[in-house]
């Protein structure tokens, strides 16, 4: 960033701990007027090292770290991590695993969404729909902890399987709660489309043409609002999702609107996965039979391979890299996490709106800084 | 596209430049490229094979070998096939030529490893740190021989 000239420019630092990003963030934004016209972003204050620490934990140990990368989609963390050593150790999925996964992932993804979509709306000063959407997501939460047994770090997978199985009446405990949640989203939708701040505030605010995104980067919802049907869950299909009927929400205009109506297409498409699963979902064994990795493998050895393994994180691409030495410890992890190139897009967006777009524009990414940070 | 006509293609474009190429499955291929030539071979990637999706670029440390290993993963948006590139450097003087001109969001995994394995990238734009607290810079802090995790950091902190 230039030096500031003379008394009509000045340097306004947001963050670290900026209501606008769950987590320590700083935009340092340079302001000529009322004008940015320049920014960047600074990266580091919680630089937890997890790709170093999983280096010295074993591979079981390592589950509970990954999930800490991101609270907000631990379970789509542990999915590309545990995928990497079982792509490495040749590990088969049962089937009724893969779709206990399917289930757990999709209301992640819903209850992040449901989160991203809220705080946005309290950043342009919607506060009262941030209320509405904490609430509707404890049920969610509810729901997954019901499985689980934790409402944030789960560590529910294991190499081969899942921990535990859906416990009894899960299938109406979702019936009941997607009932409620259905009409929510329509209240939510039906509230953002007929608001004249909030459409005044969002449409045609902050536009990422297609080609840009590309260029940079960027996979999740703020490509998919450009246009784009880049969904690894379609393009690279993992676990049963090839058997599943759904489809990747796409917008057209690139802009903030977009990106939340992206997000809110995808809270439907995600519930009508978790019902069809709950459908299909055949009886069987959680574990692959006659395999030395199990429920409890603390001391598993992996062969030496590398292997890279991505998932459709709720915020975009979720790649692990993963290189073993036949070792009971991974060698090298490298996490390519989803909103580092989505936070490269913020200084060319952000060079010339207003300085009360900055929040509107970088809230809509829906960043979770501390992965970025990891 | 599929990995086999890509990795002909590339192997056929850069006979002396890419060495060691292997299709490990439909969509997964690896090769090895010269560290002098990587970002002509990014820029036929890019333009002429579709990868258009730099999905990262990283570092990795082998002392018994002495050599740090700069690995890009470079996938598309238009055809499934992600290739794994390799350019190998000596560990004493790890020194690469920066594919910003081609990626651009090579220029924070750049940032990133330079810090952490010492990577030195020529003609980048911007080569400053971008991770670490001031105290831990220049310490290379994710190469195998970094001076006792967590010791050193916890010394650091306190």
């Amino acid at each position: 960033m230039d030096e500031i000239v003379g008394p009509s420019e000045m340097i306004v630092h947001l963050g670290p701990q900026h209501p606008m990003m769950p987590g320590p963030f700083r935009l340092n934004a340079k302001l000529r007027g009322e004008t940015v016209v320049d920014s960047e972003v600074e990266m580091g204050w919680i630089h937890k090292g997890i790709e170093k620490i999983l280096e010295s934990k074993t591979y079981l140990q390592g589950i509970t770290i990954v999930d800490r990368i991101c609270y907000l989609a631990a379970m789509t963390n542990e999915e590309a991590y545990v995928g990497c050593v079982e792509k490495l150790a040749g590990i088969e999925v049962p089937e009724r695993a893969q779709y206990i996964r399917v289930i757990m992932e999709e209301l992640s993804r819903l209850q992040s969404h449901i989160l991203g979509m809220g705080e946005y709306a309290s950043f342009i000063g919607f506060v009262s729909m941030f209320m509405y959407t904490i609430r509707d997501r404890e049920d969610v939460m509810s729901l997954i902890d019901s499985v689980t047994g934790a409402r944030v770090t789960h560590s529910f997978l294991r190499y081969g399987g899942v921990k535990d199985d859906l416990p009894e009446g899960f299938k109406d405990d979702v019936a009941y709660v997607f009932g409620n949640l259905r009409k929510a989203i329509d209240n939510y939708e039906e509230l953002y489309s007929t608001d004249q701040i909030y459409k005044a505030r969002t449409k045609g605010i902050g536009v990422l043409t297609a080609d840009v995104a590309k260029d940079l980067g960027v996979s999740g919802p703020p490509l998919r609002a450009t246009g784009v049907a880049f969904d690894i869950r379609k393009d690279e299909p993992y676990l049963v999702y090839k058997d599943l009927d759904f489809k990747v929400c796409t917008q057209t205009d690139g802009d903030v609107y977009a990106r939340i109506q992206v997000r809110l297409d995808e809270m439907r498409e995600s519930m009508y996965i978790i019902e069809q699963c709950l459908d299909q979902i055949p009886s069987g064994p959680l574990f692959p039979e006659n395999t030395p990795y199990g429920k409890r493998s603390p001391v598993m050895r992996v062969p030496a391979g590398e292997v890279f393994h991505r998932v459709e994180d709720p915020r975009g691409e979720m790649g692990f890299y993963m290189v073993s030495d036949g070792s009971d410890k991974p060698y090298r992890v490298k996490i390519r996490g989803p909103v580092y190139p989505t936070l490269q897009t913020l200084p060319p967006l952000l060079k010339g709106v207003p300085v009360a777009d900055i929040v509107a524009i970088a809230g809509s990414m829906d960043t979770c800084t501390s992965e970025v940070d990891r | 596209m599929d990995a086999n006509s890509i990795i002909s293609s590339l192997t056929g474009k850069f006979p002396e430049d890419i060495y060691d190429a292997d299709i490990e499955s439909d969509i997964r291929t690896v090769a090895k490229v010269k560290p002098e030539n990587v970002v002509e071979v990014c820029r036929y990637l890019k333009e002429d094979l579709s990868f258009g999706h730099l999905c990262c670029e990283f570092g990795a440390d082998y002392p018994d070998r002495n050599e740090i290993e700069v690995i890009y993963v470079i996938g598309s948006y238009e055809h499934p096939v992600i290739l794994t590139m390799k350019a190998l450097l000596p560990r004493d003087n790890p020194v690469i030529q920066s594919v910003v001109p081609v990626y651009w969001n090579a220029n924070w995994y750049e940032r990133e490893t330079y810090e952490l394995f010492g990577v030195k990238y020529l003609d980048h734009p911007d080569l400053r740190p971008l991770v670490l607290p001031e105290d831990m810079l220049g310490e290379w802090p994710l190469r195998k021989d970094y001076g006792g995790f967590p010791n050193k950091t916890a010394r650091n902190l306190v």
